[in-house]
């Protein structure tokens, strides 16, 4: 598989130690500043181009139009918009990755083209929401593309769902509860007959709108801002 | 006519006096409050401290009801992010963006935004009047 990673700062830094420790894959880091581009290269070699990942002539000197993923993992979210869109639109990459630095734009680039978005800031709130003790949905995964995600929930007292058997739960379309996760740490392929207790974590695979009825559902909090 | 433009340089503040001398209501962004210098005195719209990718400052300049926004900021990418984000995440229906490399400005001229390239325009007017009959 042939990455094109755009940004050599630290996170771009990482990606490229951990790809260069995979095998198979042909990878190349576009660092825009000068220095810095020379200090990698120095470190990592020839995979170090120094160029503006956003513009496409230069994109297509390092081989765009047969790259099979881009990912821009600058600190400035108009030059990692720019270079997914260019990858998808002008070279038909398979797939474009982004950071996101401000967490309000990550609808934006997903409806503009961009196949996945990496948050720190989502990440650090899903580590905050885990840790409440009343949390609510977590998010876990996004599976791209098909417009669902893997949730964690935990069972709250008085929840609709609690005391009940999955068969008797009304869930929302396209929803499947995964995993149970007892309150003493055994794990439960769950059956029709399960039934969900005070305390249990759900793993649960959800449509994208279905997480106010699953959080109502398991939880019995009706929106994620009383949590909070 | 409402109109959001980004950014109040030489350009920005020619359009924003112009549209404003033609009775449109005009809210300009810059992130320097320097820049609003370049306007004359007789500018009647709003000048406002912020930089156009920011939601925040967006609903501050009226986005949601603006007929149309102008991205005249120094970036490509900072001018095709927030005019994307006028069009696609607030509905605004003409979105206008300075793209200096060509090759962005066609991509994105396809891509719904109406994009100039002044690098483009100004290497045409430079060949016509290396040639121009004297």
């Amino acid at each position: 598989m042939y990455i094109i990673v755009v940004g050599g700062g630290m996170v771009g830094y990482g990606l490229a130690l951990e790809l260069q420790a995979m095998p198979g894959h042909e990878v190349t880091i576009v660092e825009r500043e000068g220095g810095r581009a020379g200090q990698l290269r120095e470190e990592l070699g020839e995979m170090v181009v120094h160029g503006d990942g956003t513009e496409i002539a230069f994109l297509e000197s390092v081989g765009a139009s047969r790259a099979d993923l881009v990912i821009a993992v600058t600190a400035d979210d108009g030059a990692n918009l720019v270079t997914c869109q260019v990858a998808k639109h002008w070279f038909h990459v398979g797939r474009a990755i982004a950071r996101v630095n401000d967490p309000r734009n990550e609808e934006l680039f997903h409806r503009l083209g961009v196949d996945s978005t990496i948050s720190a800031t989502r990440a650090v709130m899903a580590q905050i929401e885990a840790t409440l003790p009343e949390h609510t949905v977590v998010p876990l995964l996004r599976l791209e593309g098909s417009g669902l995600r893997v949730v964690n929930l935990r069972l709250q007292d008085g929840a609709p769902a609690a005391g009940r058997a999955i068969k008797d739960l009304v869930l929302p379309r396209q929803t499947l509860i995964s995993l149970i996760i007892r309150s003493d740490g055994a794990l439960e392929v769950p059956a029709g007959e399960s039934v969900l207790r005070v305390g249990d974590e759900v793993i649960a695979v959800i449509p994208d709108d279905a997480e106010d009825e699953m959080r109502m559902l398991i939880t019995g909090t009706p929106s994620d801002a009383s949590a909070l | 006519m409402r109109v959001v433009i980004m950014g109040c340089g030489r350009v920005g503040a020619a359009v924003a006096t112009r549209l404003s001398d033609e009775g449109h209501t005009v809210t300009v962004l810059d992130t320097d409050g320097f820049a609003f210098s370049r306007l004359p005195s007789r500018f009647t719209g709003t000048c406002l401290i912020g930089s156009g990718t920011d939601d925040r400052k967006l609903e501050e300049a009226g986005i949601r009801r603006a007929d149309a926004f102008v991205a005249l900021a120094s970036g490509d990418n900072r001018n095709i992010l927030a005019a994307q984000k006028a069009k696609h995440m607030f509905g605004v229906q003409i979105a206008v963006s300075r793209v200096k490399d060509p090759y962005r400005s066609e991509l994105f001229d396809q891509l719904g935004l109406r994009t100039f390239s002044p690098t483009k325009v100004g290497a045409e007017l430079a060949y016509d009047s290396l040639f121009a009959s004297p």
